[in-house]
């Protein structure tokens, strides 16, 4: 049973999304019920996949294999090492969480879970996948419900524009569709969305073709290609470039990152949840399957990009999180400023801060969804993200007060949250080769002090607004269930990160072994290349 | 001088039993619908179903059983290929006359020789994919063109159907006598008609317009740019299940010609009409997904579209390889259900609201959550995203062509699929977004239901297991085992490419 955890893990949100097309949209319980079912199931497995992972041992574990298309060189693949198996168990507690945080909506709630569930299904499967033809196919996948999410269920912005141009009309009409920064729409959002991660995932796309033709070893296979491809100079920069940029567009790195805030402020709770906590490390993760694995040598030669980049992303994703209005663009802009630590940490490739990196993306994934879910809360409440026009919710609502605290200390890296310890290592890890870059990290981190607390000040402090006296708390399981469950593991990673702290080290050491030319591939027998 | 020997012993026979049962067949409905005057057209429909079904069924056993042959002097010519593509015809035709049924209640008169005409136009198309020499070409084209001219003007009171068929024929006709033109000048050249023994003939500009006359008028049967303009206006004006027959059927057959000529006649030419393809690829993507983005039809989005999706079936020629024309034959496959299914969501729509305006399908998933999702995923396999059919078509196609190192091409058709990706959303946006002005709910016969369900079958199935779909490709193209061999010439003309 245990070998297939992975297959219950991924095949669990799936099977259940299956599942709801046949019960009917009237049940709103039974759909309800059979959504939280799956992810549960998902849940549990990943939980004990996190657990049962061995760090003696490392390398790849619980895989799995099965032939897809001899044709073609592809298998069906998976597998999770020390980075996979971490944002795993974050994308299932997310997608847990996130079922309980939209228990009330109320228009095609059927179909609301089912894309959900597919999108964290596909999440998931893109962190499992040792098959570079599966990566791109889950990671292509977990686009298109972020579409409909956003479409359906998201809201127009509408305190954005009122910054600068009231009506929207002349920034509408002035730069053009894809470039528009001043549209408002939630469909807007979500087409940008889709068409900036599919003209990313298509760059990386053309970056795997290469990998596989290059290599002339007719395969997909990132275990066999790390081992066997040898590329030329020249192509493995193109490749390493094309990887790189692809990928990090969904990351976001800065100046790929325009779309990340607007769908961000338009998406419902729980989609902001999982595109803030585990869509955005898929770029990353994806950067560090096949660019770091496939080429660790132009990694070492390349990364500094991301060392110059990252000081934009956080710098001026901190900037406009301070001076923004609306509650969804604080946190999504802050979710981009704070992928730039991310970006720090694998700039470095050290192995404190490579090791910080991986755990901030767990860490940041569950302050994240915290922030979203009582943003949405607070929105669900008083229909308005504008946070001059709010005010004193603390007195109608103490527990997501209490709460969002909690979140605000979680995200600014207070100790005794597992934010704290990556925060360190990352900054410990990078300070011999970035100084510069590690200044503006901790100056970073005071911004975003400020605007987390102008923003928790705005919203529950000083005096009640009129007009939301009837804003309601958070009561009951289900309302307070999926907070009180990212806290709760935001703080026990925090207080005990041994586990944690080695299953991440047996990946990233001998990685990096690897990419500072310090020790040799240790080989790991493939079941594909047994007899 | 040909001379025929007319004698036809039994096993040849069995060689076209296919052709001779649907032949048989179609005369039967018609006879049917003339005797007895009162029977009802869907009893016609069914009855050529069940004949296409036998049909089918013995094409399948032919391909199990690898029955193959030529009869005529090579002028006919059974092979896997021809076996496959036969299918892949019967397949479209099948599920084409299962969409017909409750738009034929709309004709006035004439219901059922429509059935008969498409039934003739599929017999015609089953004969193009045996063809294996130039006037058997010529004449099952012409053969199965001679049915689509009726079946477009069908809807007689309706202008924009006449002006459909005006169109499609004068154009038509005008391709015919090109064809024959480059078939006098080839045979002039090389002294044969037969595709096989044209190999190894020396060059000449002679042979080289005479061929380029013939891609022309191939290329006016797929749709590909530069030899597309007929298509959205007919595409628009036709009776929607003409329409999607049109879209798909004869593309099949026409790139079955297409394969063999290039692959087996001018295969010592690649170098030169790889760079044909090339250039109309890069055309044909390119025009077909930029002024689709305009278009307030969803006919003509799915004529434009088609124009691209055509595009991306020629990268696959232009890698000129085995695992080029798998990967295309795969393509084809995919698009077979995407597309149909697609139409047939648009026959199920128009019924019931007299439109095909993109703009009337506001709100369609309050209204039919089957029939959006059913188009969702359609248009989503069209897009190509994964898990769905068309995601799998075109990573093939794109590694065939990587294969050969045309980089041009690969990244015109990457950022293609961006652009298509807008269009389609568009539509989508429109089912899932936007709020319906009627919210009556829609609901659709049985048949056509069907036709649906079968589309997402063949849709989800060849995009989560295409191993036996790819697998029986391969099978089907062994004949071409030998091009492999012949990258070294392409590397010269990829290179002049910008490689």
């Amino acid at each position: 049973m245990a070998e297939y955890t992975l297959l219950i893990i991924l095949f669990a949100p799936f099977l259940g999304a299956v599942a709801l097309i046949l019960v009917p949209n009237q049940q709103a319980l039974l759909v309800r019920a059979v959504a939280a079912a799956a992810a549960g199931i998902s849940l549990l497995a990943s939980f004990y996949l996190f657990f049962a992972y061995d760090p003696d041992k490392g390398g790849f574990q619980f895989v799995q294999r099965f032939p897809w298309s001899e044709e073609l060189g592809i298998a069906f693949y998976v597998g999770v090492d020390g980075i996979g198996a971490p944002l795993v168990f974050a994308s299932a507690i997310l997608l847990f969480a996130g079922i309980f945080i939209s228990w009330h909506i109320k228009d095609r709630a059927k179909e609301f879970y089912i894309f959900l569930l597919i999108l964290a299904a596909a999440t998931i499967g893109v962190f499992m996948s040792l098959d570079l033809f599966f990566l791109y196919f889950f990671y292509e996948m977990s686009v298109l419900p972020m579409y409909l999410l956003l479409g359906m269920w998201g809201s127009h912005t509408k305190g954005y524009l009122s910054m600068t141009d009231p009506e929207g009309k002349k920034l509408r009409d002035s730069v053009g569709f894809i470039f528009n920064f001043g549209s408002n729409s939630k469909e807007y959002a979500a087409m940008k969305l889709t068409l900036f991660l599919s003209a990313g995932a298509v760059a990386a796309l053309m970056g795997i073709l290469l990998i596989y033709h290059f290599s002339g070893l007719h395969t997909f296979d990132i275990l066999v290609l790390r081992e066997q491809a040898k590329f030329s100079d020249t192509l493995s920069w193109i490749i390493w470039l094309l990887v790189f940029f692809g990928f990090a567009s969904i990351a976001p790195i800065w100046p790929l990152h325009s779309w990340s805030p607007v769908g961000h402020a338009a998406a419902p709770a729980a989609t902001s949840m999982l595109h803030a906590g585990v869509l955005m490390k898929l770029g990353h993760f994806s950067i560090i399957r096949v660019a770091f694995e496939i080429f660790p040598e132009t990694t070492r030669e390349l990364m500094p990009i991301a060392a110059v980049l990252c000081i934009f992303s956080i710098v001026y994703g901190g900037l406009v999180a301070y001076f923004a209005k609306d509650t969804k663009y604080v946190i999504g802009y802050s979710s981009s400023s704070h992928m730039g630590y991310v970006f720090l940490g694998m700039a470095a490739l050290d192995y404190i801060s490579l090791t910080g990196a991986v755990i901030y993306m767990f860490a940041h994934a569950l302050a994240t969804g915290m922030l979203f879910a009582m943003a949405g809360w607070v929105y669900d409440q008083t229909h308005t993200r504008d946070i001059p026009s709010l005010g004193g919710l603390v007195t109608r609502m103490p527990f997501v007060a209490g709460c969002f605290v909690i979140a605000c200390m979680a995200s600014v890296g207070m100790p005794g949250t597992v934010n704290f310890i990556a925060e360190v290592m990352i900054i410990v890890g990078s300070w011999n080769k970035y100084p510069v870059q590690v200044i503006v990290a901790v100056l970073g981190i005071v911004l975003t002090m400020a605007y987390l607390f102008k923003m928790m000040r705005g919203l529950f402090y000083g005096k009640l607004d009129e007009g939301y006296e009837h804003a309601h708390d958070a009561t009951g399981f289900v309302n307070r269930m999926p907070l009180l469950l990212m806290i709760v593991c935001s703080i026990t990673f925090g207080l005990f990160p041994g586990h944690f702290y080695d299953i991440v080290q047996s990946t990233v050491v001998p990685m990096l072994d690897r990419i500072n030319q310090t020790a040799p591939l240790v080989t790991q027998a493939s079941p594909g290349l047994l007899p | 001088m040909m001379t025929f020997s007319l004698t036809l012993s039994g096993s040849d026979l069995l060689l076209l039993a296919p052709e001779i049962f649907l032949t048989l067949w179609f005369c039967l409905v018609l006879a049917v619908d003339f005797s007895m005057k009162e029977i009802n057209h869907k009893t016609l429909a069914y009855l050529s179903v069940g004949g296409l079904s036998v049909t089918l069924l013995n094409l399948i056993w032919f391909d199990l059983s690898g029955v193959e042959g030529a009869l005529f002097r090579n002028m006919f010519v059974l092979d896997q290929l021809a076996i496959f593509f036969k299918i892949f015809i019967v397949l479209a035709t099948i599920l084409v006359v299962l969409m017909s049924i409750d738009y034929v209640r709309n004709f006035r008169v004439f219901k059922g020789e429509y059935y008969v005409l498409v039934l003739m136009s599929a017999l015609g198309m089953m004969f193009m994919a045996s063809a294996q020499d130039l006037l058997s070409v010529f004449v099952t084209l012409e053969f199965s063109t001679f049915g689509f001219y009726i079946l477009v003007a069908y809807l007689r009171e309706d202008m924009r159907s006449s002006e459909a068929g005006l169109k499609f024929f004068i154009l038509g006709v005008f391709v015919a006598g090109l064809l024959a033109y480059g078939i006098s000048l080839v045979y002039g050249e090389t002294g044969t008609l037969i595709f096989s023994e044209m190999v190894g003939t020396s060059g000449s500009y002679g042979l080289a317009i005479g061929f380029l006359l013939i891609f022309a008028a191939l290329g006016f049967k797929i749709g590909a740019v530069p030899f597309h303009s007929w298509i959205p206006d007919t595409y628009q004006g036709s009776p929607t299940p003409v329409t999607a027959f049109l879209s798909i059927a004869p593309k099949g057959a026409a790139l079955a010609i297409l394969i063999r000529m290039f692959y087996v006649a001018l295969a010592t030419f690649k170098p030169m009409w790889v760079l044909l393809f090339v250039v109309a690829s890069i055309l044909s993507m390119t025009y077909g997904n930029i002024v689709a983005i305009a278009q307030k039809n969803i006919k003509r989005l799915l004529a434009y579209s088609g124009i691209a999706q055509i595009g991306n079936v020629m990268i696959g020629l232009a890698a000129g390889t085995k695992q080029g024309s798998d990967a295309i034959m795969f393509y084809l496959l995919t698009y077979l259900f995407a597309n149909l299914g697609a139409f047939a969501v648009v026959i199920g729509v128009s019924n019931l609201i007299k439109s095909d305006e993109i703009e009337d399908y506001s709100g369609l998933n309050r209204r039919s959550p089957f029939l959006a999702a059913a188009m969702l995923i359609f248009l989503l396999s069209l897009a190509g995203v994964p898990p769905l059919a068309g995601f799998i078509g075109k990573l093939y196609i794109f590694v065939a062509a990587m294969e050969q190192e045309l980089y041009t091409l690969l990244i015109v058709g990457l950022v293609n699929i961006v652009i298509s990706m807008y269009y389609y959303l568009i539509v989508v946006k429109k089912m899932y977004i936007s709020e319906p002005t009627d919210p009556s709910p829609l609901i659709i016969s049985t048949p056509l239901k069907t036709a649906v369900c079968i589309g997402i079958a063949g849709t989800l199935f060849l995009g989560i297991y295409p191993k036996p779909f790819i697998d029986w490709a391969v099978s089907a193209t062994l004949m071409f085992s030998n091009l492999a061999g012949q990258t070294a010439a392409t590397q010269s003309v990829s290179s002049l490419l910008g490689g």
